[in-house]
């Protein structure tokens, strides 16, 4: 489902952020990126939704490598991969549902589809009762579900979570994490970029760990150090 | 499609309402710019009218009696007479129909004595350009014209025509430039109020191309709101337009037609289908020009 290879990536000509790295991902597979803050965790996650292009090497996604792919085709590639993160960036002045619904919106999907779609991903992560609450109406963890919610409403091929947990109190992380797992089970690549060692050692799932833009560890089943 | 549509309009109609004051203040300075942009374009035609009798550099105009005026025979022997002298550089012969399309533009403000007005009734035109340097000999050339044979009338452009004429040039000029440097201004007021709305919705931009908007769809409501300022504008303009051109119309009626001046003065005036086309005019560049500035900072401001 992604691929890269020998991938390499430097800010400002001088930061390198990713050296040389390459890993293959099957579909389906739940994948943990770790490493300390600034060991290119990030990086690789908006290198695989095309937010940054590297300087040497490929990106692989769905078969496609994204680096050559033209600047008009991105917004369809990205139709195929949810986002979520630390800050959940909901949008403050729209209720749950409209935050979930502007995802489908404005890809064009037409009303009755989305009025068909929110409220079963609604239903999915948790929030049926709540679809008409603001996001500063809700907890941390609720608003993190909004995100996923918003991120899988269009059931994309693959998740990019960076930090989902970071923001979160432990058993809250903990319920994000069962639901990203349900997420995955139905079939969704699930890549994660975390600090959160609990998390990591509890779900015992891929590890690549990071550092300093290197790739330094690929386990399977792995543990955080 | 229609949800794309209703979406457009949606967004476009809440950016108005958010930035109402920066929008307020784009609208209004378009206006004035394309109220300029219109009064320049009457007041060029005013005078287009004022002078149409002296175009080309004609100074002195022989008026054939109308009961001979369709006798080319005739016009023509007098047109010989003339072109034979040392003092004239060319000569121009107009006949009846072209007299009269010569009096509408010039009688536009007294359509009374314009509807009194025919074909039939027009002299033909003998019209005289002078070899230069030699204006001041042309008052003797009508001396010798004035009781010839089938002459009816001979006028010679006076000293107000050419003060008319530089006028014309000066106020050309100065409308020009300044509806210009307005427009300028309402251009960069557009392309402000676009950049200030796309910053306020930042966030929202970036989480509608993280999910895979397509660039044009976030930008065409923005280009809508450009397009709609402009509108707008054009559309206060084209009021604007008419009182102008109204209270300017009334002013002149008030001097009444008591000498040649405030004869010429009427002729300061455009028809109203000119008006018409001048405000369609004023619209198409208002909504084109409002289009593109947000559609360039749309474009430029889109990696928010």
């Amino acid at each position: 489902m992604i691929k890269l290879e020998n991938v390499s990536k430097v800010y400002n000509d001088e930061v390198v952020a990713l050296r040389d790295a390459s890993f293959d991902i099957p579909k389906g597979e739940f994948v943990f990126l770790v490493g300390a803050s600034g060991s290119g965790k990030s990086t690789l996650l908006r290198l695989m939704n095309r937010q940054e292009r590297p300087e040497r090497g490929a990106v692989w996604v769905a078969g496609r490598n994204i680096n050559e792919m033209p600047d008009s085709k991105v917004p369809f590639l990205r139709r195929n991969i949810g986002n979520i993160f630390q800050d959940y960036k909901l949008l403050p002045n729209k209720t749950v549902f409209e935050n979930v619904a502007f995802a489908l919106e404005v890809i064009g999907r037409p009303k009755h589809v989305i009025r068909q779609q929110v409220p079963a991903v609604l239903e999915l992560v948790g929030l049926s009762g709540k679809q008409d609450r603001f996001p500063h109406q809700l907890s941390g963890g609720e608003q993190q579900r909004v995100s996923i919610a918003r991120a899988f409403v269009n059931r994309p091929l693959i998740l990019l979570a960076d930090e989902p947990t970071g923001n979160l109190d432990p058993t809250t992380g903990e319920g994000i994490m069962r639901l990203l797992d349900r997420i995955n089970k139905t079939g969704t690549t699930v890549v994660m970029a975390t600090h959160d060692q609990r998390i990591v050692n509890m779900m015992r799932r891929r590890v690549v760990q990071l550092d300093r833009g290197v790739i330094v560890r690929d386990q399977a089943r792995g543990v955080y150090d | 499609m229609f949800s794309r549509i209703t979406y457009a309009f949606r967004e476009t109609w809440a950016s108005f309402q958010r930035n109402l004051t920066l929008t307020a203040a784009a609208i209004l300075t378009a206006a004035v710019a394309l109220l300029l942009v219109g009064v320049t374009f009457l007041i060029q035609s005013g005078f287009a009218n004022l002078l149409a009798k002296w175009q080309g550099g004609v100074e002195m105009i022989i008026y054939v009696r109308p009961e001979v005026s369709n006798d080319p025979a005739r016009v023509e022997a007098l047109r010989q007479q003339v072109s034979g002298n040392a003092a004239v550089k060319d000569v121009t012969v107009l006949n009846q129909e072209q007299s009269f399309e010569i009096a509408k533009k010039v009688l536009v403000g007294q359509p009374a004595l314009l509807k009194a007005l025919s074909v039939e009734k027009m002299p033909a035109q003998i019209r005289v350009v002078p070899v230069k340097g030699s204006e001041d000999l042309l008052p003797i050339l009508k001396q010798q014209f004035k009781d010839a044979p089938n002459v009816f009338q001979i006028g010679l452009a006076t000293d107000t025509i050419k003060l008319y004429s530089k006028l014309s040039q000066f106020v050309r000029q100065f409308t020009i430039g300044a509806s210009a440097i307005l427009m300028i201004v309402a251009v960069v007021l557009i392309w402000n109020t676009i950049r200030t709305a796309m910053f306020a919705r930042r966030r929202e931009i970036e989480v509608m191309k993280l999910v895979g908007a397509t660039n044009w769809f976030i930008r065409v409501p923005f280009m809508l709101e450009g397009l709609l300022q402009g509108l707008i504008g054009s559309l206060l303009s084209c009021g604007g337009l008419v009182l102008v051109n109204s209270l300017w119309g009334n002013a002149l009626g008030g001097f009444g037609t008591t000498d040649n001046v405030t004869n010429d003065l009427l002729s300061l005036q455009v028809t109203p289908g000119y008006l018409r086309g001048v405000m369609l005019i004023i619209l198409a560049v208002g909504a084109l020009v409002g289009a593109l500035a947000a559609g360039i900072a749309a474009t430029r401001f889109l990696d928010v």
